[in-house]
């Protein structure tokens, strides 16, 4: 300020003063904002003073500015002393920050922003200051009037209420804010019946116009200081004190829409609240300790009463309109009306030249100027609109029954707008509820309306449905006897009765019989453009259940086809007249067991065969059960699809049929307390009776043999023939299904394990060979489909009737087993697609056993009176399982007997002894004997022996000598290929080779002859080269005498040979042992004793007569 | 004044509904009973809530709606009683008084040997019962 001019400072000074005077005497306060350009400019004391004094300000209200920019602004900011109304001062104060701030933003002066923010808290507290002081004046001294009674009627009183509540709302003193409204409105209730100022229907209207007001200041107050609670009760007060208060009945409807909208504020208050229930509410609702209900924290509560109240208004216009249109016809409607400047007051405004007066309104004016302007608005919108809102919450609450009642009150509203489609979908989805609850009263009502509905849309099958589905309804017992007058409340169908619902059936009976019906059912429907019948398909959801409902059952569990069987159809309905049916029609799924019946009394000159009924007619809740015989056709399902009853010739309902045993009940008649029949008269059949049956398969007439020759025999190709003999049947795309499987159960033909490790097969199907009778072709060969190892598919040509075919089936067996053998034929009886479906199947089974054809079993021998010291034979005594041991570079004897173990004989066609490849060097095998002439024959149970020399060449302790191979067939099998014969492998065990240290041989002549003496020599020959020392011991026998030691010991010098020699006498004849002689080798500590079949000789009573060669094959024989 | 009563079964289907009224209202009590089924739904499945009234029958006030006041009380066997009364303050006492009578005569109805369980009530004496009950109710006799 110091930067000025003196003579420019006086300026602001004189203004502030010019201003303080103007103002002096008023409820006005002036606060002076100073703009100082630097801060350490003190304000001069005198300043301060000559405002104070000029203005009387405050100092609280001298406001300084400090700025230090010198900046053309500030000029014209500068001392700038506003004398505004409070409201228009913050404003122009904060129209200048914002621009001050803009610039200071640019200027980056920072400390200045803090500054000014300073600045503004001190403003915002010295206005505020100013308010408070302001309002709490105002509304004391309007408070003191009201103490006093000064006022000079009721209304002002109302006025000054609203005044200080208000005044203390601008100071935040919520609780005085609450008491004076609440004042106001208690004294506006008084005023109702005492006030004589206006005509009656215009001061109940302000009434409730200014408790409007006062009503909606207290529920945002309360709300807002989170007193739900206290809003919700208050709300019920206000509600229940103005809930009768509906003035006359001509204006009725203005009561309701001011009904109305106080719960839709009050909804609409709740929901932008946000409230919850609170904590400290007590949870039980409704009881003693908690006066309130859930739903009451719930703005779509007060949504649909909201839509309930101004339906009931819309009622109240419609009954309004036109009981005055009926009164006054067209009446003079008063013009120029309007709102006046007072809270719920309305006036006319009268012209008369210039001057304009304001003129009040008689009653009949008014109601007629608010009839007028109601009937402008379509309230039907907007009480869809308030029901939808409602919907949706309760839908989102999970009260599904609130929404329903929602819903139809929106589908009501849709009805009385006349878009009868989005009502009729609305009360569909609402039907279906009470459908399932049972609620036949709140059914019925809304089937009424969806009944006009169709008939407004001219769906003809729709009006029938809902019209049968409504007679057949059960009645409630309670509900009252309903005169038809009250339509608007009841719906369209008027109370439930059995006279409406006896009239709502013969309707629909009229309708379909073009009978008496009057023009406008013609119109209504087109009647005489759809000549053709109306059909309604009921199923098991249907809720035409009610009116009919089909029950089908067979009498039998299954059936051969061409064989008759009985079912029963029965039929039952809820409506209230006797159904007469013209025709049933029982449809099943194989077309030629339908069947159709007639009643005698219509005269049907169909084509279709059916049965004459005397008479087809349905009485209320009695079943009707009709019983008819059928011949199935073809095997596989047989079902009773549904039951088609021509009513009145023109409705065909098509009942899906049920069965007995899983029909349910219907939910409107299951809880009727009556006497239930049952559909069928067989108790059982009531209760389990199916409406589907099984038609077995016809008896295939063709035959399938299999035959077996026997066991079969591992390792050969065993093969089955299998023979398919028609005896009346073609076989057309026929099919062999082969299988087999373990007859011990278990399924596989292998283990586990060896499935693991190879493909093998205990058991295999190796193939088909086809053999056709008629011609050779090798078609049938190539038909082979499939062959796996246990399974396997073979297709059959096309045979007819008489023919036979067979093939044969080549198993091989890798082990003994037993299997069971599966042959089934599948066919069909020509070959077209229909028949494809219906296959005809034969089943084999054969168990065929798989033997081992023979045993083969090895047998190792010294050479005859040849016996080498094996001394692993004797050390190793105890090893059970030992080897075989073979003395090295001597003859050793193998036997090979092989047993037949069938029941057929079996060829041998040869016997060897395959070495590997190391054993035939290490090792030489010859045959001694064997096969001579091609092959030879082995009788069940006997046995084949070979003999094979076997000589060692190397010495090893365990030594492979090769396979045994056997080649063997069948003998049965004459003049059949080498193909047949099987080779039969097995390996010989291993045998341990060493060199023997003595060889211990015995020489005998081959015979003897009684008396006559001869030498009996035991060769003992040392292979090793040291001396051994042996000792010999001999025994006697009593058929011979002989002479020499009977014990001696003798040592044998290395690869040296020592000879015992003895001299017999044989005393008796025949086979004689031989003195038993038993040699010790010390070194070894081991004795070697020829065989006892080894020391016996033959001892002939006299010289023989033979000649030498044949005495030589003797000797063979006896060998062998 | 009670203008109706109303038996509802487990399956929330009614077996017993009978208005009192001279206005034929009888189908929005109807939708006024059925409707608060939702309520008592709300009321038994939030058990949290109700945790102190375990064995508590009388369900209290369901809901107010336009001029009615619509009470509940749940049998043990879970059949609902509902009553819709006009009276603007009703004693929690005479309100229980009222459905422990009444829970007495339909027991009694339902113990006839002739009625079926889940069957609607169409004994005339259970009627007659029930009447008499209504019009004792609120008329001070709570013994």
């Amino acid at each position: 300020m110091e930067d000025y001019p003196e003579e420019l400072r006086t300026p602001p000074l004189s203004l502030v003063s010019i201003v303080g005077s103007v103002i002096q005497g008023r409820n006005t306060k002036l606060v002076v904002i100073l703009v100082q350009t630097q801060a350490g400019d003190e304000l001069s004391e005198d300043v301060t003073v000559a405002l104070r004094k000029r203005a009387e300000i405050d100092s609280k209200h001298l406001v300084v500015l400090i700025e230090r920019d010198e900046m053309e602004w500030t000029k014209s900011l500068n001392k700038s002393v506003l004398k505004l109304p409070l409201n228009l001062l913050l404003f122009y104060f904060f129209l200048k920050l914002s621009f001050a701030l803009f610039f200071f933003m640019c200027s980056l002066e920072v400390c200045l922003i803090t500054c000014i923010t300073f600045c503004i808290e001190r403003l915002t507290t010295a206005f505020a200051e100013l308010c408070t002081t302001y309002y709490k004046d105002e509304g004391r001294r309007v408070k003191a009037r009201i103490e006093k009674r000064n006022f000079s009627s009721v209304e002002l009183s109302i006025r000054y209420c609203f005044k200080v509540a208000v005044y203390a709302e601008f100071r935040r003193d919520w609780p005085e804010a609450l008491k004076f409204y609440e004042e106001g409105i208690r004294v506006l209730r008084e005023m109702i019946g005492t006030s004589t100022r206006l005509p009656p229907t215009q001061r109940l209207v302000e009434v409730k116009a200014v408790a409007e007001q006062f009503h909606f200041k207290i529920a945002t107050i309360l709300l807002h200081g989170g007193k739900v609670v206290g809003a919700i009760t208050w709300f019920r007060k206000h509600i229940r004190s103005y809930e009768r208060v509906i003035g006359s009945s001509e204006v009725a409807f203005l009561h309701w829409e001011w009904f109305s909208r106080q719960f839709l504020v009050f909804g609409e208050l709740i929901e932008t609240t946000s409230t919850t229930v609170p904590d400290t509410l007590s949870p039980r609702f409704g009881t003693a300790d908690n006066a309130l209900t859930e739903w009451e924290f719930q703005p779509a509560y007060y949504y649909q009463l909201a839509a309930n109240y101004l339906r009931e208004k819309r009622y109240a216009l419609e009954f309004s309109s036109s009981s005055v249109s009926l009164t006054e016809g067209v009446n003079g409607l008063p013009e120029s009306v309007m709102p006046s400047v007072y809270v719920g007051q309305y006036v006319r405004l009268f012209e008369q030249g210039d001057t304009v007066a304001v003129l009040p309104l008689s009653d009949t004016e008014y109601t007629s100027y608010a009839l007028s302007e109601a009937e402008r608005f379509q309230d039907s919108y907007e009480i869809i609109a308030l029901f939808r809102k409602a919907y949706e919450s309760f839908q989102s609450l999970g009260a599904t029954r609130m929404a329903s009642a929602c819903s139809g009150g929106m589908a009501i509203e849709y009805y009385a707008a006349g878009d009868f489609s989005n009502a009729k979908q609305l009360f569909d989805g609402v039907a279906g509820l009470y459908r399932q609850e049972g609620w036949a009263t709140l059914l019925w009502e809304n089937l009424g309306y969806l009944r006009e509905c169709a008939r407004k849309l001219k769906s003809l099958k729709d009006f029938i449905g809902y019209s049968l589905e409504m007679a057949a309804l059960p009645l409630f017992s309670g509900s009252g006897q309903g005169n038809s007058e009250n339509r608007s409340k009841n719906g369209p169908a008027g109370s439930p009765t059995i006279s409406s619902r006896e009239l709502i059936q013969q309707e629909v009976i009229d309708i379909l019989e073009r009978k008496h019906a009057s023009e406008n059912t013609y119109d209504e429907f087109d009647l005489h453009l759809m000549e053709e019948s109306t059909h309604l398909d009921i199923d098991q959801i249907s809720p035409l259940r009610i009116v009919l409902l089909a029950s089908v059952a067979f009498h039998d569990q299954s059936v051969k086809p061409d064989s008759a069987m009985l079912v029963s159809v029965s039929l039952q309905s809820h409506l209230p007249c006797p159904v007469m049916i013209d025709k049933l029609e029982v449809q099943f799924n194989q077309s030629n067991c339908n069947f159709v019946m007639v009643s005698a009394q219509e005269d049907y000159s169909a084509s279709n065969p059916h049965v004459q009924i005397p008479s087809l007619t349905l009485f209320t809740d009695k079943w009707m059960r009709l019983t008819h015989e059928v011949k199935p056709g073809q095997s596989g399902k047989l079902e009773c699809l549904a039951v088609k009853a021509t009513i009145s010739k023109r409705l065909v309902v098509c009942c899906q049929a049920e069965s007995p045993v899983s029909m349910e009940e219907f939910a409107l008649w299951k809880f009727e307390d009556q006497v239930e029949a049952l559909p069928m008269k067989d108790n059982v059949l009531a209760f389990s009776g199916q409406k589907l049956i099984q038609v077995e398969e016809p008896d295939a007439q063709v035959d399938l043999v299999l035959d077996c020759p026997g066991p079969a025999l591992v390792g050969e190709l065993f093969t089955v023939p299998v023979t398919i003999f028609s005896k009346g049947h073609a076989v057309h795309s026929g099919e062999l299904k082969i299988n087999l499987v373990d007859a011990k159960g278990g399924g596989l033909l292998m283990s586990p394990r060896e499935a693991e490790e190879s493909e093998s097969h205990h058991v295999e199907l190796l193939g088909v060979s086809a053999v056709t009778m008629e011609n050779g072709s090798k078609e049938e060969v190539d038909s082979i489909r499939k062959i796996q190892h246990s399974f396997g598919v073979v297709s059959v040509p096309t045979l007819c009737a008489g023919d036979s075919w067979s093939c044969k089936l080549e198993i091989k067996w890798h082990q003994a087993k037993s299997v069971m053998f599966y042959v089934s034929l599948g066919y069909s009886l020509d070959s077209t697609e229909e028949a494809a479906l219906h296959r005809l199947n034969v089943h084999r089974s054969l168990q065929i056993e798989g033997k081992i054809p023979m045993i083969v079993s090895q047998q190792f021998l010294r050479p005859f009176r040849r016996e080498p010291l094996l001394l692993s034979r004797i050390r190793s005594s105890s090893d059970d399982d030992k080897k075989s041991s073979l003395a090295f570079n001597e003859s050793n004897m193998l036997i090979l007997s092989a047993r037949n173990c069938t029941e057929v004989p079996l060829r041998l066609h040869t016997m060897t002894i395959a070495p590997n490849d190391d054993g035939k060097q290490l090792c030489s095998v010859q045959q001694i004997s064997g096969i001579s002439n091609e092959y030879a024959v082995i009788a069940p149970s006997e046995e084949y022996k070979g003999i094979f020399s076997v000589n060692p060449q190397t010495i090893s302790s365990s030594f492979c000598l090769g396979e045994i191979c056997l080649s063997w067939s069948r003998d049965s099998s004459i003049g059949e290929s080498q193909d047949s014969r099987v080779i039969m492998k097995e390996r010989l065990p291993e045998v341990h080779i060493e060199e023997p240290p003595l060889v211990v041989t015995m020489e005998c002549p081959p015979y003897a002859i009684l008396g006559i003496p001869f030498t009996f020599h035991v060769k003992i020959y040392n292979s090793t080269s040291l001396l051994q020392e042996i000792k010999y011991s001999l025994v006697d026998s009593q058929n011979f005498v002989f002479s020499g030691a009977h014990n001696h010991a003798a040592s044998i010098l290395p690869k040296t040979e020592h000879i015992v020699s003895h001299k017999l006498v044989p005393l008796g004849s025949g086979s004689q042992q031989l003195p038993r002689i038993t040699v010790t080798s010390v070194r070894y500590s081991a004795a070697l004793s020829p065989s006892a079949s080894a020391a016996t000789v033959f001892v002939y009573p006299s010289e023989p007569k033979f000649n030498l060669e044949k005495g030589h094959s003797a000797t063979d024989a006896c060998v062998s | 004044m009670i203008v109706c009563v109303a038996v509802v079964g487990h399956q929330n289907n009614p077996l017993y509904l009978q208005s009192f009224t001279e206005a034929d209202d009888a189908l929005k009590l109807h939708h006024v009973v059925h409707c608060s089924l939702d309520v008592i739904d709300e009321r038994v499945n939030n058990p949290k809530r109700n945790a102190p009234a375990l064995n508590e029958t009388f369900l209290g006030l369901l809901y107010p709606t336009e001029n009615y006041k619509v009470y509940g009380y749940l049998t043990n066997t879970k059949v609902k009683f509902i009553m819709v009364t006009t009276d603007l303050d009703v004693k929690d006492a005479d309100a229980r008084n009222f459905f422990r009578k009444f829970h007495a005569a339909y027991v009694d109805a339902v113990s006839n040997p002739f009625h079926v369980p889940g069957k609607k009530i169409a004994s005339r004496s259970f009627g007659a019962r029930v009447s008499t009950i209504v019009k004792s109710f609120g008329s001070g006799t709570t013994a």
